[in-house]
């Protein structure tokens, strides 16, 4: 099973999230904001690096795609996948100038989401 | 300041009535001069005349005195000669200045008109661009003092009509955008509610049968709004053009069959057959697949939720010209005219007479509407109370020469 972060500005979709993930027997670590996030990689992370990023798009502070995209500069690969309440990635909050795993889209279809951190996990 | 109409209808007027009058009055004044002179030298030769008859009643009838009576009797005569030739002329004279007052009339009349003439133009011009949608339009009216203000007033009204439009345009932008935020906003809390909701799905084993069905209603709901804020989204997108295609070549029958093949459960809980009659040589179409799909897909949900059990509902795709033209074909209750007109309105929807299955958002048409027509479409419905309903859509065919098969320019050549 894998080591999931979760950066998401909402509390209870952060429960949601830990729960649900937990449920599946995943490891979570959670974080309210991108900035966070970044912190948690330079302290080397209290639980050891993740194996899957789950970062909200819009988060204050600091966004989920800019908080990747500071991890990408610095050399860290860690498949992310961006969740976003924008249906469509051309949307406002598009994620297009840097690397992501996949797109998750609000209201979250668990059943997928699993399935989608499993083959990033078993590669 | 342009010289008014009115002004120049005055001024025209006055010199025209001063020019008739002048010579009303030097005719008539000619002709009471001559006639008194006429008179006077009448008078004058009966006079001479009568002393003359006079001296020849009284026995001095010299040669002198019968002379003197001849010559004024000719006298007399030559006079009445003068006096009418003078008269004609007088007549002559005040008929040509009638002539030539009216002539004059006339040709301000036509001066005037012709200057109405061109800035009328103008502004008939100018009424026919704004009518016809160029808010932009103004007209450059000099001329007449009265052509001048109806320009000016046109430009203001134009103006208005331009600001109006700009401030309606602000405001749809404004729904559009309040619509897109919203239907974002409430994305997070639905996340919340239908995950948490699923969490206990996932202790159903736990629950009573009165806890699962409530949780089984709380999900469904969720599902519908999520529906509805889908339908909502694309929508708004749709009206503020920001809803993109990322269109391609895509075969349609692997399309239809998959529709076909997501409904098939719902159709078969209500017994209803779900068949598929394409044309096996159906081109590909140039569109977005999801999009197709989405649109089958609510044609479809249509079809099954207000027929009855046991109904029939076809697909059909076959090749119009240049397009495909697909059909969703059910044999339900039909849908009355006054209904139809306006099937693909938002929030419209058909009365669901005894099925309960109906549980759309009401914006399902007006979406497949929206996506026909972004793809260069069209669509219809047609339909028969009591025998059932077709709703019928076109997309363009991929590469239309494939589609119409004719000879090639060399064949045409040859022949």
């Amino acid at each position: 099973m894998a080591k999931v972060l979760v950066a998401d500005d909402s509390e209870t979709i952060l429960l949601l999230m830990q729960r649900r993930l937990e449920m599946a027997g995943h490891e979570v670590e959670t974080a309210t904001d991108g900035q966070e996030v970044t912190d948690l990689f330079q302290r080397g992370g209290a639980n050891g690096q993740p194996d899957v990023l789950l970062l909200d798009a819009m988060m204050p502070r600091k966004s989920g795609i800019d908080a990747l995209r500071e991890l990408r500069a610095a050399g860290i690969e860690t498949p992310a996948l961006i969740v976003s309440a924008h249906q469509d990635p051309g949307d406002a909050d598009a994620a297009t100038d840097v690397e992501i795993s996949g797109y998750i889209t609000k209201p979250i279809d668990f059943d997928r989401l699993l399935e989608t951190i499993a083959a990033l996990t078993a590669q | 300041m342009s010289p008014s109409l009115a002004n120049r209808l005055r001024i025209g007027f006055a010199i025209g009535f001063a020019v008739l009058t002048a010579m009303a009055v030097i005719g008539v004044g000619r002709f009471i001069q001559q006639r008194q002179d006429f008179e006077d030298a009448i008078a004058r030769s009966y006079q001479v005349e009568m002393a003359a008859r006079v001296q020849i009643a009284e026995g001095l009838d010299t040669p002198l005195a019968r002379a003197t009576v001849s010559s004024q009797i000719k006298r007399r005569s030559e006079l009445q000669d003068d006096i009418s030739d003078d008269t004609r002329d007088t007549a002559i004279l005040v008929a040509a200045g009638l002539i030539a007052g009216l002539t004059g009339a006339l040709l301000l009349f036509s001066g005037l008109i012709a200057s109405l003439r061109r800035p009328l133009e103008d502004l008939v011009d100018a009424a026919g661009r704004l009518a016809g949608g160029d808010l932009g339009t103004r007209v450059e009216v000099g001329g007449l003092s009265e052509t001048a203000t109806l320009g000016a007033a046109f430009n203001e009204m134009a103006g208005q009509l331009e600001k109006d439009a700009a401030e309606r345009e602000q405001l749809d932008r404004l729904k559009d955008e309040f619509v897109l935020t919203a239907s974002h906003e409430l994305r997070s809390p639905l996340t919340s509610v239908q995950g948490f909701a699923e969490l206990l799905m996932l202790e159903r084993d736990n629950l009573t049968g009165k806890q699962l069905e409530t949780v089984e209603i709380i999900l469904d709901n969720c599902r519908h709004l999520s529906r509805l804020l889908n339908d909502l989204l694309d929508l708004a997108r749709s009206d503020a053009g920001r809803l993109a295609l990322r269109r391609e070549p895509t075969e349609l029958a692997p399309l239809i069959d998959d529709a076909v093949r997501t409904m098939r459960a719902q159709t078969e809980s209500a017994n209803q057959t779900l068949t598929e009659r394409l044309d096996p040589h159906l081109p590909s179409v140039y569109v977005e697949p999801d999009r197709v799909r989405q649109i089958l897909i609510n044609l479809l949900t249509n079809a099954h939720e207000y027929s009855p059990e046991r109904a029939s509902v076809v697909v059909s795709a076959r090749v119009v010209g240049p397009e495909v033209e697909i059909a969703v074909t059910d044999n339900g209750p039909g849908i009355p005219e006054s209904q139809l007109e306006r099937i693909f309105e938002r929030f419209t929807r058909g009365d669901a007479g005894l099925t309960q299955r109906v549980g759309g958002t009401g914006l399902g048409l007006a979406i497949s509407k929206s996506l026909v027509e972004l793809h260069g479409g069209t669509i219809e419905a047609v339909s028969t109370v009591g025998q059932g309903s077709s709703f019928r859509f076109r997309l363009p065919v991929a590469d239309p020469a494939a589609a119409a098969p004719r000879p090639s320019p060399t064949a045409a050549e040859q022949s």
